[in-house]
């Protein structure tokens, strides 16, 4: 019977020395940095118990929220409570900084990772609408080198991401986002806090005189994995905002969907509620 | 004495028609109350307050204090320090040497025939200890109830995950694989699962439908009183499990003892159910049953019956294996595997007259037992006592019944199949009131029951607190003026708001006779503490889970002994040092074993005093009060009196057995009379924020009046109404859990939500105190009328807000969404 | 499964243990390092009775792997408080403020507390809720956890700071 304890981990101190650990199929372990999906996970059943572990803990090139000219560049390993605290993040991608806000308790922000939350594949997490509408990449390393995958080309299937066994996520670089722009963030949940999301989504838009010049949302746990609605961002674009425009917003979000009944809600709800928080966020954006 | 008892008429006469003034002007603020018929039922009402058996303690509270005295004081609990150090002792921080771990081998299937227990050859089994059925020393039956649950299944299986055998084993991984070796055989037999099956059985009165129990009330004709009706009102209403979700996780551990016998120690509600329930499986007399608390995380009933079978496990490896074995279940295996509330179906059919007069209340109370008995029998009654209790009606038919189903048993929960009971009537009587065009709390101000009137079971009530409450929470929620405010799901509204209302009684102390039956002893011991100071020790079987019990037990002796309560403790009752004061449940403890402890403080002051006379005042009598023992102008402090008692004397031990007042009478068989020996009453006013756009429910306000008689602590009163009322609220909104292919879907606390810090509305509490007369110093059950009335409440703002009445709980946006579905 | 050895400042102690990697921080505060304080409520990190403060935040020590704290690491469990003036306080206002009835999810929550007056000790009502939504209670209802915070905060001594990471 295995259990946690029985895993064998390595602790590498530097990017290098995790790449060549996962390099070699030999040593090559299960990347775990802050821990707090993958030991729920393993306590649960819901993954079967590695062989081996590779701890991201101590490798600190994965660290810091760098600012370039047009970018913000986020280590794998910044923590949902760095996001959260981050005047930059706060700044430029409000949408990012709020969901980080609403990830489990101060305890599980203070260790749980952005690239955790993404990499988990989960169609629940709760970072990756606010990525996706960044447009931004995830840079993903191997001891042979770099590359760059698109947020909304990451999600292959349910909990399923574009990683080989080998890669770890390196970075994300998100561009900033133009003047004029405004995000706004929604989780639905089944209490105030600390609650895996019925439906999450975030928006990011540009209004002009009343009408919708740029838009791009996405939402969370309405499929099996994040989705950006690009048919609705096409429907919706230089259409004026007014109740009518809106009311039929949420039926277009309504029919691109395909939610399921789960432990938290079910399939005909989540539909509906979809449309409305895509509305509720366009209401909000338009206020300012 | 004549001048005072004129005194008193003139009083009650004053009091009444000021009361009948207030019913008068509260009458004419409804635009629902016709002129005539006002002054109709202000007369009444002023008739029927006179009509009262007219002793003063029933209009003003007694104020029989002792002003300087420790009771009705919000003192720190006593066991405040140890936990917030870190120092209290669980069960799975206690150090056993050489202990082994417990692990149980279950059924996989809700139904069944096992053929037998096959254990896998390549396992080394001379590592580990494993216990069958062969394996029991006595009779393989729990006692409770009845005889039907065995502790270890061997022929019939009736719930997935029933215990079929036990592996102790040096760690917890070895005997996790241990049990995993062994393979169950069963044929798998057709189960039922859920409560709608139930229902549908019930309704189409298939015979399948087995019945665990069941019990009808009579008063008066129902079906006459339905015919003589103007309106006739039908309402069904549902509720699903709940579970206790104490904090940590239930845990026992066994020690063979060199007596032959075992010693159980952990974290449980009742010891001595422990030892009557087992004593037979175990083979053992009950003296060699050893029972004792460790520190309890919570339960709330939880622990009330499951820590037999769970020690019983324990005890039969330790016996087995000859050492400690000890078994702490994890979340998963807690929220699976131990009792939750019943799930009920709750029918209702009332007379109405247009007058808002109830002429008829017929209701049908169907709980789900899980697969056998246990306890289930006195949880249907006390939900039967509760479905139709509360309001004036001279004609009332309760049909009660709890039936099985392939699941775990189930057990008792805060309220004990009262909050279900409640439910149901509450949300019915917001839809009666509606029939007759009154206003929520002027139908219950008109129906509610008073001093003088009879409860279903025949009962008079001797309470002042019934309708005071429910006055009183009204006026400090202001819903009068807020239930006109109310939205109905108008289009348009950025927030949909709602107030709704509850009214209630729960029933205090054991159902029936259960307190004559159980004969509660308390002792009290005077000895030297460890700082060499006079200690009084309270000695009960009553266990501290968190309500404060031990607290407010030591606050009642040192009350009535007039010392500081840093002179008495109450340490976790252990069966070799404590006597039977009955389980831990029923709202009974500050009640009837504060009683006891008080009567037992009472005899240990007479006892000192008189030893106080003879050594300190030459044969004068003395008397305690004021921590001095007096007599004229001498006094010596109860310090100085009870260090020379031991010192002369040794320790002094006194014991009080508790007995109901003959006054009480209840007849189990026609199953009328005094249901309780008294009631507590409350009343809950809940304000509601509906969001239009997602359609979720945010309770904002809870505004609270209880009677629960003398509030011995109203820090720790206080602290339970806060905590009950939080349990309510998710099992009004957020508790929601089923069968899922047999077992229970939500078993773990990321898919059970229960609610946190931000989930919580605001509490304003108020309590009226009206003390019980038959058991000093007049407390009346506190634990779980919290629990009652919000889930109503809420239900019924839920209805003001939105327009839609809400029959399931819990009540979810899923759930308005699909009603409003309907509606279109 | 080869053991590592940690030495950490625990409590204001230099404490070493030698445990697998990848056991939970939990299971060595309690059985290697005897700090039965902290509880197991849930073994998900959803109940927060196994908070702790690692290097300034507050954390579910059941959901981390030991072997990644590293040497040198501060953790203050509930067994610290006492060994301060403001841990005394916060639990002084606990007592008196009724904010305990059963007590399991005491060690956790008052940690929560400590670390929350630590980085902020004048925090609204909000940030008070906040900071204890990651601990559970099922017997008190949240109020007087809320009511002690406030009280400590009201005395909390000035200049008190805890560093974070």
């Amino acid at each position: 019977m295995k259990t946690i304890e029985d895993i064998e981990c390595l602790f590498p101190c530097n990017l290098a020395e995790a790449l060549a650990i996962q390099a070699d199929e030999r040593t090559r372990g299960k990347p775990i940095a802050g821990g707090t999906d993958l030991m729920v996970q393993w306590a649960s059943g819901v993954l079967p118990i590695s062989e081996r572990s590779v701890s991201l803990a101590a490798v600190a090139e994965l660290k810091g929220i760098l600012e370039a000219e047009n970018e913000v560049v986020i280590g794998a390993a910044v923590t949902h409570a760095e996001l959260r605290r981050s005047s930059l993040i706060q700044h430029h991608f409000p949408s990012l900084a709020a969901a980080a806000a609403t990830v489990g308790g101060l305890q599980i922000q203070a260790r749980g990772t952005i690239a955790g939350n993404v990499a988990n594949a989960s169609p629940a997490g709760d970072l990756v609408p606010s990525l996706l509408i960044s447009e931004g990449v995830v840079v993903v390393v191997s001891a042979s080198g770099e590359r760059t995958v698109p947020l909304d080309r990451f999600y292959l299937a349910y909990r399923k991401v574009a990683l080989m066994p080998d890669e770890l996520i390196a970075r994300f670089i998100l561009p900033k986002p133009k003047p004029g722009h405004r995000e706004v963030f929604r989780k639905l949940g089944t209490r105030a806090a600390q609650a895996i999301s019925k439906v999450v989504g975030s928006c990011r838009g540009r209004v002009e005189d009343g009408v919708i010049k740029y838009c791009r949302v996405a939402l969370g746990s309405v499929a099996p994995v994040p989705v950006r609605l690009m048919e609705f961002e096409s429907w919706i674009a230089g259409r004026k905002v007014d109740p009518t425009m809106l009311d039929e917003a949420e039926k277009v979000v309504s029919s691109l969907i395909k939610p399921i009944d789960d432990i938290r809600s079910t399939a005909e709800y989540r539909k509906w509620v979809s449309g409305r928080l895509v509305r509720s966020m366009l209401e909000e954006m338009v206020v300012n | 004495m004549y001048i005072q008892s004129i005194l008193k008429q003139v009083l009650i006469i004053f009091l009444s028609l000021k009361a009948a003034n207030q019913a008068l002007k509260r009458s004419r603020a409804s635009p629902y109350d016709k002129g005539s018929r006002s002054i109709r039922a202000t007369l009444g009402y002023f008739l029927h307050t006179l009509n009262l058996r007219l002793r003063l303690r029933e209009i003003m509270p007694d104020t029989k204090t002792n002003p300087a005295g420790v009771v009705g004081k919000g003192v720190a609990r006593l066991d405040a320090e140890d936990k917030v150090r870190g120092r209290s002792g669980y069960v799975d921080d206690l150090e056993i040497p050489g202990c082994w771990i417990g692990h149980l081998v279950r059924s996989l299937v809700p139904h069944g025939r096992l053929r037998g227990l096959k254990r896998d050859p390549y396992f080394d089994w001379s590592r580990v200890v494993v216990a069958t059925p062969k394996d029991i020393p006595g009779i393989n039956v729990v006692v409770m109830h009845d005889r039907s649950m065995p502790l270890l299944a061997f022929d019939e299986v009736r719930y997935l995950g029933e215990p079929l055998a036990l592996v102790a084993a040096p760690t917890a991984r070895l005997a996790s694989e241990a049990a995993a070796s062994i393979t169950p055989e069963i044929d798998a037999l057709t189960p039922i699962l859920t409560l709608n099956e139930l229902v549908s059985l019930f309704k189409s009165e298939d015979p399948r439908l087995f019945r665990l129990s069941s019990q009808t009330i009579v008063k008066g004709d129902v079906e006459k009183g339905l015919s003589e009706a103007d309106h006739v009102v039908e309402g069904e209403y549902t509720a699903g499990h709940q579970e206790q979700l104490y904090l940590e996780p239930q845990g026992m551990v066994a020690l063979p003892e060199a007596n032959g016998g075992v010693f159980i120690q952990g974290s449980l509600q009742c010891p001595y159910y422990v030892v009557q329930e087992l004593h037979e499986a175990l083979n053992l007399p009950p003296g060699k049953i050893r029972v004792k608390q460790a520190a309890v995380g919570g339960a709330f009933g939880g622990k009330e019956d499951f820590p037999t079978l769970l020690g019983g496990y324990c005890a039969l490896l330790a016996l087995k294996s000859g050492r400690p074995v000890k078994i702490v279940f994890d979340r998963n295996q807690d929220i699976r595997y131990t009792t939750k509330r019943h799930p009920a179906w709750v029918r209702h059919r009332t007379g109405l007259k247009k007058d808002g007069t109830i002429t008829a209340m017929r209701v049908d109370y169907l709980l789900d037992g899980g697969a056998y008995l246990t306890l289930s029998d006195v949880v249907m009654y006390r939900g039967m006592l509760h479905a139709a209790m509360g309001y004036r009606c001279e004609n009332i038919f309760v049909n009660g019944l709890v039936a099985r189903t392939n699941t775990f048993p189930s057990g008792a929960f805060r309220g004990f199949g009262a909050p279900q009971a409640i439910w149901g009537l509450e949300s019915h009587i917001d839809k009666l009131a509606q029939a007759c065009g009154m206003e929520p709390h002027e139908f219950r101000l008109k129906n509610g029951l008073r001093l003088g009137d009879t409860t279903p079971t025949g009962q008079v009530l001797e309470e002042m607190g019934a309708v005071r409450v429910l006055d009183e929470a009204l006026k400090k929620s202001g819903f009068d003026g807020k239930i006109r405010r109310c939205s109905h799901g108008r289009r348009g509204e950025k927030k949909w708001y709602g107030i709704g209302v509850s009214f209630f009684a729960h029933g205090s102390g054991f159902t029936g006779d259960g307190e004559s039956r159980i004969g509660t002893k308390a002792a009290l011991d005077l000895d030297f503490g460890l700082d060499a100071k006079p200690l009084v020790s309270v000695r009960v079987s009553s266990t501290e889970i968190g309500q404060g019990s031990a607290t407010a037990l030591s606050q009642i002796a040192a009350d009535e002994l007039s010392v500081g309560i840093e002179s008495v403790g109450c340490p976790y009752p252990d069966t070799a040092l404590v006597p039977n004061s009955g389980p831990t449940v029923a709202s009974r403890t500050t009640m009837i074993v504060g009683a006891t402890v008080h009567g037992a403080a009472v005899k240990m002051k007479k006892a000192l005093e008189e030893y106080a006379s003879d050594t300190f005042f030459k044969g004068q009598s003395a008397v305690l009060k004021g921590g001095f023992f007096r007599c004229g102008s001498k006094t010596f402090s109860f310090q100085e009196v009870a260090g020379d008692y031991l010192k002369q004397e040794g320790p002094l031990h006194i014991v009080h057995q508790f007995t109901l007042p003959p006054t009480i009478k209840w007849d189990q068989k026609t199953f009328r009379g005094d249901a309780y020996p008294g009631y507590s009453w409350g009343c809950n006013v809940a304000e509601v924020e509906v969001d239009p756009v997602t359609l979720e429910i945010h309770l904002k306000r809870v505004t609270s009046c209880y009677d629960i008689g003398r509030v011995i602590n109203p820090l720790l009163a206080k602290g339970q109404i806060e905590g009950g009322l939080t349990q309510a609220a998710g099992y009004a909104l957020m508790e929601k859990i089923g069968i899922k292919g047999g077992r229970f879907d939500a078993d773990r606390l990321q898919t059970y939500i229960i609610p946190t810090a931000l989930d919580i509305p605001e509490y304003e509490i108020h309590f009226i105190e009206f003390p019980y007369e038959h058991a000093a110093p007049g407390a009346k059950g506190v634990g779980e009328i919290p629990m009652d009335g919000l889930a109503p409440a809420t239900a019924n703002a839920v209805y003001q807000a939105t327009g839609l009445r809400m029959t399931d709980l819990p009540i979810t946006p899923e759930k308005l969404y699909e009603r409003l579905n309907e509606k279109r | 499964m080869r053991n590592v050895k940690r030495t950490w400042n625990v409590n204001g102690e230099r404490r070493t243990a030698e445990f697998p990697p990848m056991r939970r921080l939990l299971d060595v505060l309690r059985n290697d390092l005897g700090l039965k304080g902290s509880k197991e409520g849930c073994g998900e990190g959803e109940c927060g009775a196994c908070t702790i403060i690692l290097n300034g935040d507050p954390v579910v020590s059941c959901l981390i792997p030991a072997g990644q704290i590293a040497d040198g690491s501060e953790i203050i469990t509930v067994e610290g408080l006492e060994k301060t003036d403001s841990g005394r306080i916060l639990q002084q206002a606990y007592i008196e403020k009724g904010a305990v009835q059963c007590g399991f999810c005491i060690p956790g929550m008052i940690v929560s507390s400590y670390s929350l007056l630590s980085k902020n000790s004048n925090p609204s009502n909000r940030e008070i809720r906040e900071a204890h939504a990651g601990n559970l209670c099922r017997c008190t209802g949240y109020e007087n956890i809320v009511k002690a915070v406030r009280r400590a905060a009201e005395q909390w001594p000035a200049g008190k700071r805890v560093t974070s990471a």
